[in-house]
């Protein structure tokens, strides 16, 4: 005999079903808004004191654009454009001269246009621009705690926006010095002390979990589908390579973009693009294999912004074995190959480098 | 039926004191421990689902106690005896929900204390006392719920000593909200600390009186309030369809406007409190208030505008709908295709992104970086516009809903002094904060803005526009007063309409691109003048029908099903907002457990994605309302049992003295 379900327990079956339909639309929206904004967005390290490396600070840890434009670059209105505007003739390298003659009047001091960018991030409140309120927190302070170079790499950027660029001008004040020492901004360091040894063997083993030699190289040893990584804890910040093998997607090494290819058959192909020309294109797949598309074959090519790197390794790895491959990423500073090449993989199954396809990071 | 408050109790003392010997742990745990997991899980993502359901079940443990004191004084008030019952179920309800979040408190400590025991141990330094003092207000709460609770009858003829019980409950329930709440905003605004070491030497007064205490205080004590309406309209939008007898549909159809009621009421005032507590975010730390609504979570933001959009259009649809129920409400319907038009048009501007990101491409094709037009929608002066004028029309909305019964108003002149007494007192006192302000932006100092004299010119308008509302709001009584109050109202709605919207919300703009620093007091001449025309035409129209006559009997129970979806829609609506609301009130401390004083050094220590975020929400919201369901089932099961041995005493013999 079979029992059909109360009226009452009907009800509540459509009710479930209604919470979880409107709990997935919930998710969907976010997967969605997460999509349209582009995701995470992770900072590439910098290196150096240039006016480059002051772009990527201006745009990243500096947080200067969430209150500055650069003319249409940007919207942020919350602080002066430092580009050219409605409200600013000149860029800000050329209007710091302007405004180091207002201060050198106001102060009866020398003030060159150098000296005026490195007042306004020392001292934020000591010319404040007509139509903006004193509110510009001290950079070089914790939360954002830039350090002397990453302040300078601010300024020599600042300066290339139509002035003279030059880095000797810059004399930054005790003050910012001092707040480096005392900074309260601890170092990184991983959640868990991974054994470098072990992650070595995880690393060059192609059947273990990582198997990341089955796709990079590190000193001769593996394949070299995605980038090489003899020197990656030399090269990349440590916060950096944790979001790189998490995250593969959030920025992807120049020279390893993933394109997608739809061939006239109707099929599509997914690799690193090796080389394209008239005559057609080169692939490199996610197997290593290179994969030779003729011209005449190809219906549409297109960038991917997903990476061909799998972006599993947080389910698939645990915890301990994610630290000690993180560890033994961490060792591969460039300085000593030797062992950064990791002796304790002599047990892994290092697989010689061959010719394969490249991918992300 | 004794046994949920009791075992609630029993878990309630056992997780307070599990979580003090936890404390005492953390206290002697080794030093080099920093963090550790959960099991091998991410230990971030554990405390947080841990968190945001002790947080959800703690906001229905502490909204439905207001829910259920305000019920019982409407009650007494109107005498209709439907409140009072309805008051006790809920607190009926309480235990079983009060037993979990007690559980779940517990968890969340233990796992605090475990996981993170170098944060737990800066807290420990800085709060310890207040900890002391929570437990023993969670002990104060749980007795005066029970007083509460199991007085209800002896206490039946001495209402006020019950109410009165009740709202010392509340007081509890709030302190206890007070204290936790100054743990969570401390660590995004700490005071007292020494900025040149980062060592605390504050007292604890000045760590709990942290600049965002009292703006999430009060954001949390109305979002609780709505809260406990919504989760009271969703048992009655459950019970209603799963019941077949038009006298219980009746009976939560009714329960369900109650809910739906107290929940509007409170949500029509939360964006100002949510105002206000991101002004201070602002105020306190420019670059946490940017990565608010101009960084990392700009597109957070956008979900949240979604939730709170939609709640409003899903309240106004529920009256709506409820209209069909009122005999006479049809004659309102016309407005409400107007009122609809409004809302959609509002939120579409309330959810415009400023930026988006192009390509090169896209770019060309639309002409620069942003729409020519649409541009202006993503920019704040649109969006204080927009929000004051969904707002202004849930209220229009409700205006109607209120009048659907009812012939006509009755002559003010009749409603007697009392009556006459409150309109001129509220509109006194509203016309008088309005001056006051107005008066204040006209003689204001530019420099206490950081701004030239030359920019004195710009805080004239919203000055001298305030002055206006203050004039419009005497019109409107006077006209009252001479019987009539319609035409009083209407002026004030227009006046209301056209200033906050249209005049003051384009004046932004102008603001914005001459003289940013005044658009935060712009925005607040916006919300005064909104709220002096809820609070004066609410007055207004609570005198101008009080003992008007009525077209017929309310149809309770003639509701369309889809009514009690929209309640239960509502509901989870509210779960998922307040949901991302907290991701990104946690989330703006980016890489620091107490913001810029105490970093977060674990692995863990970058902003998730709004998908990764959505996803664990969504889940909690799951967990949240499978559990609530079966605290109601289990709170049926002892009033069945209640019911079934009353009956079973009425039917046996009566025992010899």
């Amino acid at each position: 005999m079979v029992v059909s379900p109360s009226p009452g327990a009907r009800k509540a079956s459509t009710v479930a079903v209604f919470v979880l339909a409107v709990t997935a639309l919930f998710v969907y929206v976010g997967e969605v808004v997460t999509h349209v904004s582009g995701g995470v967005v992770a900072q590439a390290p910098v290196e150096g004191v240039s006016a480059e490396a002051g772009e990527a600070v201006y745009f990243g840890k500096g947080k200067c654009s969430t209150c500055h434009s650069i003319g249409d670059r940007g919207s942020a209105i919350r602080g002066p454009n430092h580009g050219v505007s409605a409200q600013f003739d000149t860029p800000m390298g050329l209007r710091a001269e302007e405004r180091a003659r207002e201060r050198s009047q106001a102060t009866g001091r020398p003030f060159t246009a150098t000296e005026y960018l490195v007042e306004s991030i020392v001292d934020p409140g000591a010319y404040v621009v007509s139509g903006y309120k004193n509110e510009m927190p001290l950079v070089y302070r914790p939360p954002i705690a830039l350090k002397p170079d990453e302040v300078r790499a601010v300024i020599l950027f600042l300066q290339s926006l139509g002035g003279e660029v030059s880095s000797e001008a810059i004399k930054l004040p005790e003050t910012i010095l001092r707040a480096a020492d005392e900074s309260r901004a601890a170092p990184w360091a991983p959640y868990l002390k991974g054994d470098p040894q072990a992650g070595a063997a995880l690393f060059f083993d192609e059947e273990s979990k990582a198997g990341c030699a089955r796709c990079h190289t590190v000193n001769g040893r593996g394949r070299d589908v995605g980038p090489e990584l003899s020197t990656v804890a030399g090269t990349r910040t440590p916060q950096f390579i944790v979001e790189s093998i998490l995250q593969p997607s959030a920025v992807i090494a120049s020279g390893f973009e993933p394109y997608l290819v739809e061939t006239r058959d109707g099929r599509y192909r997914t690799g690193v693009l090796k080389a394209r020309n008239d005559r057609g294109l080169t692939l490199k797949t996610e197997r290593g294999e290179l994969l030779i598309i003729p011209a005449a074959d190809i219906r549409e090519v297109a960038p991917q912004e997903t990476s061909i790197m799998p972006g599993s390794f947080a389910d698939d790895l645990s915890l301990t074995q994610f630290h000690d491959v993180l560890a033994f990423l961490l060792t591969l500073t460039g300085e000593d190959k030797e062992a950064a090449a990791g002796k304790g993989a002599a047990n892994g199954k290092a697989q010689a480098s061959s010719a394969g396809g490249g991918h992300a990071r | 039926m004794t046994m949920p408050l009791r075992a609630s109790t029993l878990m309630t003392g056992a997780a307070i004191g599990l979580a003090v010997v936890a404390a005492g742990q953390a206290l002697g745990a080794e030093p080099e421990a920093t963090y550790r997991t959960f099991f091998g899980f991410d230990p971030r993502t554990s405390v947080w689902i841990v968190a945001e359901l002790h947080l959800l079940f703690a906001a229905f443990v502490l909204g439905v106690p207001m829910f259920a004191v305000i019920t019982e004084i409407i009650g007494v008030a109107t005498g209709d005896a439907r409140y009072d019952r309805l008051a006790r179920d809920f607190t009926r309800l309480l235990s079983a929900a009060f037993a979990t979040t007690a559980a779940l408190g517990g968890l969340l400590a233990f796992m605090l204390f475990s996981l993170y025991p170098g944060l737990m141990s800066f807290l420990v330094g800085v709060f310890q006392l207040s900890f002391y003092i929570y437990a023993l207000l969670f002990f104060a709460e749980t007795f005066t719920l029970y007083f509460y609770y199991y007085s209800w009858d002896r206490l039946q003829h001495r209402k006020s000593l019950h109410i009165a019980a009740g709202v010392l409950l509340n007081v509890a329930g709030i302190a206890i909200l007070g204290i936790s709440n100054s743990w969570a905003t401390y660590m995004m605004s700490p005071s007292g600390i020494d900025p040149r070491t980062g060592a605390f030497v504050g007292t604890l007064w000045e760590a709990i009186n942290n600049p965002l205490w009292n703006p999430l205080n009060v954001h949390r004590l109305l979002g609780n309030l709505v809260f406990g309406g919504l989760v009271a309209g969703t048992y009655a939008a459950v019970r209603f369809l799963a019941s077949d007898d038009p006298a219980e549909r009746a009976h939560y159809d009714w329960m369900g406007y109650v809910g739906n009621f107290i929940a509007m009421s409170a949500l029509i005032l939360l964006p100002f409190a949510g105002y206000w507590l991101g002004r201070e975010v602002y105020s306190f730390s420019p670059v946490m208030g940017n990565n608010m609504m101009g960084g990392a979570f700009s597109w957070t933001f956008i979900i949240q505008a979604i939730g709170i959009g939609g709640l409003l259009i899903l309240g106004n649809f529920y009256l709506w709908l409820g209209m069909d129920r009122i005999p006479g409400a049809e004659r309102y319907q016309p407005f409400v295709k107007f009122i609809l038009s409004i809302l959609v048009v509002s939120f579409a501007i309330w959810l415009t992104p400023h930026n988006l990101p192009l390509s090169s491409e896209e770019q060309v094709r639309m002409g620069g970086q942003y729409h020519p037009t649409l541009k202006y929608f993503g920019l704040m002066p649109a969006k204080n516009a927009v929000i004051n004028f969904m707002i202004l029309s849930t209220f229009f909305s409700f205006l109607l809903y209120r009048r659907g019964n009812v012939s006509r108003a009755v002559p003010f002149s009749r409603q007697g002094r009392w009556a006459k007494g409150i309109t001129l007192g509220v509109s006194a006192l509203v016309a008088a904060y309005l001056l006051y302000y107005g008066l204040w932006l006209i003689n204001a100092d530019p420099r206490m803005l950081d701004l030239g004299p030359e920019k004195q010119r710009y805080f004239l308008l919203p000055g001298y526009a305030l002055l206006g509302q203050a004039a419009f709001v005497g019109v409107a009584v006077l006209l009252t007063f001479v019987d009539r109050g319609k035409p009083g109202q209407v002026l004030l709605f227009a006046y209301t309409a056209l200033n906050t919207v249209f005049v003051l919300g384009i004046y932004g703009f102008v603001v914005m691109a001459e003289a940013s620093p005044l658009l935060r007091n712009l925005a607040v001449a916006q919300w005064i003048s909104l709220l002096s025309c809820i609070i004066v035409n609410a007055t207004i129209d609570v005198f101008l029908f009080r003992r008007a006559e009525h077209l017929g009997a309310l149809r309770w129970g003639r509701m369309p099903a889809l009514s009690q979806y929209v309640l239960i829609l509502l509901s989870m609506w509210a779960v998922l907002t307040m949901g991302i609301m907290g991701f990104i009130r946690s989330g703006l401390r980016e890489n620091w457990h107490v913001f810029g004083v105490l970093q977060d050094t674990s692995a863990w220590a970058f902003t998730p994605t709004n998908a990764y975020a959505a996803r664990v929400i969504g889940l909690c919201a799951l967990i949240f309302f499978a559990l609530v369901f079966v605290a109601f089932w289990l709170s049926e099961l002892g009033e069945k049992h209640r019911q079934t041995a009353a009956a079973a005493g009425e039917a046996s013999p009566a025992r010899p003295a």
